[in-house]
């Protein structure tokens, strides 16, 4: 048994920029083990410069990012992508590759150089391919799926990965709002299933107080709100961070906050 | 699921019979044609025998060009695939970036200052030296480097090193002069089984270092942040598969000139054929379809004009050009460009 606060993730101090932009300044967040948080925030206030960090994939001016209890930049990079996954924000296959050519690759982590296509390789890639519901469309082609079914193959690439914890930038936009739910469903099944740490950057609000534990919500100067749901999602928060007037009423069905813009 | 598996692995194996057929043709009538036309059976008692006009063919007169042409044209094709999935982009090949010219303009001026270096070593420093210049030209302000930025600045350093070699053909002494414009056309006229050992030995090592980075080229077509993901260095990964991709090309510049278009074409039409998508097998596929297409380059080279040897390089330009003019305006289309 791991301990508890393995796949906790830990931004402290960050400061983040591009060139002479700051992006993001003395940030300090929790995104606390085995729970999903959810980043929301107006367009170019660092969401996902936030996200990337958390990964590893750009290097801040200050701060630090914790892993459990590792230092994320100090990490091997092959023991870090045994222990966190990241879906970028909307790529794009190459040309002709299947379904299981692409879901394959996301257990490269797991294998040696030379090492052949393990038992545990073939469960994973299958298990993935399962719980996004493409396992009868393995040998199709990416570019012949439609946009939600091409969605959930990339996330099976990451599923696939077989990390504790999951960052995704954005994995719901361009889909209509049925493969939206669909898309938040399964990450939410892996999560609640297997006790993964997701982090999600998130455009719709009342998507993210339905499926997420805690949110952070993120303004053009920085950090509004973190919290669950009724905490950050409160009529003062909106118009501070997305300079929007709304009025937050109870969900019908699930109780969770509803954003309704005036 | 498996009988889908099958249905495209048989498409593979029909699609490599294809190519592995067509390049056997291709050999066969390449020896078989030119100023002294043998028969099929001339050859085969040659190949058995040692003795007869085949044999004389095999060994000397025909033979080294046409294993030297394999090499060149698989050692083209191969990094032409290399390049074209790494920067995700048809257009992405050592020929129209200027690294096949950069090789053969550090041949050439090594030719001109009477150097002793062998051939590959100065095509490779050519190669890379002109790569780097792309690469240093084409990054942006913010540090970063587009794809359709590479290329495009590529086809300017192409256009310098040519006006480079040009330059230089005028400043040698009159028969030099014509043989190096020859090579500079992509040549295999004259090739002797030193070439072709060349080739093979330089191609078979690089062909061995590719083999281990196949599987960083598969991360690094599903984009940089993915792969680093996936516990890829990146940007070193990148860097080393360049490389591979510069001293293939260079390989096969320096026993066949810098001929045109076989990298750009042999990666798609290859991939037509076999149906390959993965890395693994559209390099192979590109290297087997630069082969075949430098062949047949050298026997229509041979024999389209009777009595007159014209260059390889004229007859892949012949079908290249409209090729790269058809993509560019795809590119455009498509608002890439």
């Amino acid at each position: 048994m791991t301990r508890m606060n393995d796949n906790a993730l830990k931004a402290e101090n960050l400061t983040i920029g591009y060139g002479e932009r700051t992006v993001i300044k003395d940030l300090s967040l929790d995104f606390p083990s085995g729970r999903m948080t959810a980043i929301l925030g107006p367009n170019g206030c660092g969401k996902s410069t936030l996200l990337r960090a958390l990964a590893r994939l750009i290097t801040p001016a200050k701060g630090t990012v914790t892993l459990g209890s590792d230092n994320v930049f100090a990490m091997d990079t092959r023991a870090l992508a045994r222990r966190l996954a990241i879906l970028p924000q909307a790529s794009k296959a190459p040309e002709g590759i299947t379904v299981a050519d692409l879901v394959r690759r996301g257990r490269t982590p797991w294998r040696g150089l030379f090492s052949p296509w393990s038992d545990a390789d073939a469960a994973a890639v299958e298990r993935a391919l399962k719980e996004v519901g493409l396992e009868d469309m393995s040998e199709r082609p990416i570019d012949q799926l439609s946009g939600g079914q091409r969605q959930r193959a990339w996330i099976a690439l990451v599923l696939a990965q077989d990390t504790p914890c999951l960052l995704l930038d954005e994995p719901t936009t361009w889909l209509d709002l049925t493969h939206q739910i669909e898309v938040l469903s399964l990450v939410r099944e892996r999560n609640r299933a297997q006790g993964v740490t997701v982090i999600t950057v998130l455009h719709d609000l009342n998507l993210a107080a339905r499926f997420y534990d805690t949110l952070v919500l993120l303004g053009p100067s920085g950090l509004i709100a973190a919290g669950s749901p009724q905490d950050v999602l409160m009529e003062e928060n909106l118009m501070a961070g997305l300079g929007l007037s709304a009025m937050v009423v109870p969900d019908p069905i699930t109780g969770t906050p509803m954003v309704v813009p005036r | 699921m498996t009988g889908k598996m099958n249905a495209k692995m048989t498409a593979g194996i029909r699609g490599g019979l294809i190519l592995a057929v067509a390049l056997l043709i291709a050999i066969v009538l390449s020896l078989m044609i030119g100023q002294i036309r043998l028969s099929a059976s001339d050859l085969w008692t040659g190949l058995l025998t040692g003795k007869g006009p085949g044999a004389l063919t095999l060994r000397v007169l025909r033979g080294p060009g046409v294993v030297t042409a394999i090499g060149a044209g698989a050692a083209l094709g191969a990094s032409g695939a290399i390049f074209q999935i790494l920067l995700r982009n048809p257009l992405a090949a050592p020929d129209v970036m200027g690294f096949t010219s950069g090789a053969g303009l550090a041949v050439v001026c090594g030719v001109l200052a009477g150097t002793s270096l062998p051939m590959p070593l100065l095509s490779a420093a050519g190669g890379l030296a002109a790569a780097c210049a792309v690469a240093i030209l084409a990054i942006k302000r913010d540090g970063s480097q587009v794809p359709i930025t590479l290329i495009l600045v590529g086809l300017g350093i192409g256009f310098l090193t040519t006006a480079g070699n040009s330059f230089i053909v005028t400043r040698l002494p009159p028969e030099q002069a014509a043989e190096a414009q020859r090579w500079l056309t992509g040549s295999l006229a004259a090739r002797d089984w030193g070439h072709a050992a060349q080739v093979f030995g330089c191609g078979a090592v690089l062909a061995v270092i590719l083999a281990i980075q196949v599987r960083s080229l598969g991360l690094l077509e599903l984009g940089d942040d993915l792969a680093t993901g996936l516990g890829l260095k990146s940007n070193r990964a990148r860097l080393k598969l360049a490389g591979t991709g510069v001293l293939l090309a260079a390989a096969g510049v320096a026993v066949a000139g810098p001929v045109p278009f076989i990298a750009l074409m042999a990666g798609p039409l290859g991939m037509r054929i076999t149906g390959a998508t993965q890395p693994g097998g559209r390099i192979v596929s590109a290297a087997v379809t630069g082969a075949i297409i430098t062949v047949l380059a050298d026997l229509a080279a041979r024999s389209i004009v009777p009595g007159l040897q014209l260059p390889a390089g004229v007859m892949t330009g012949i079908f290249g050009a409209p090729y790269l003019l058809w993509l560019l305006s795809r590119e455009m289309e498509a608002g890439d460009i």
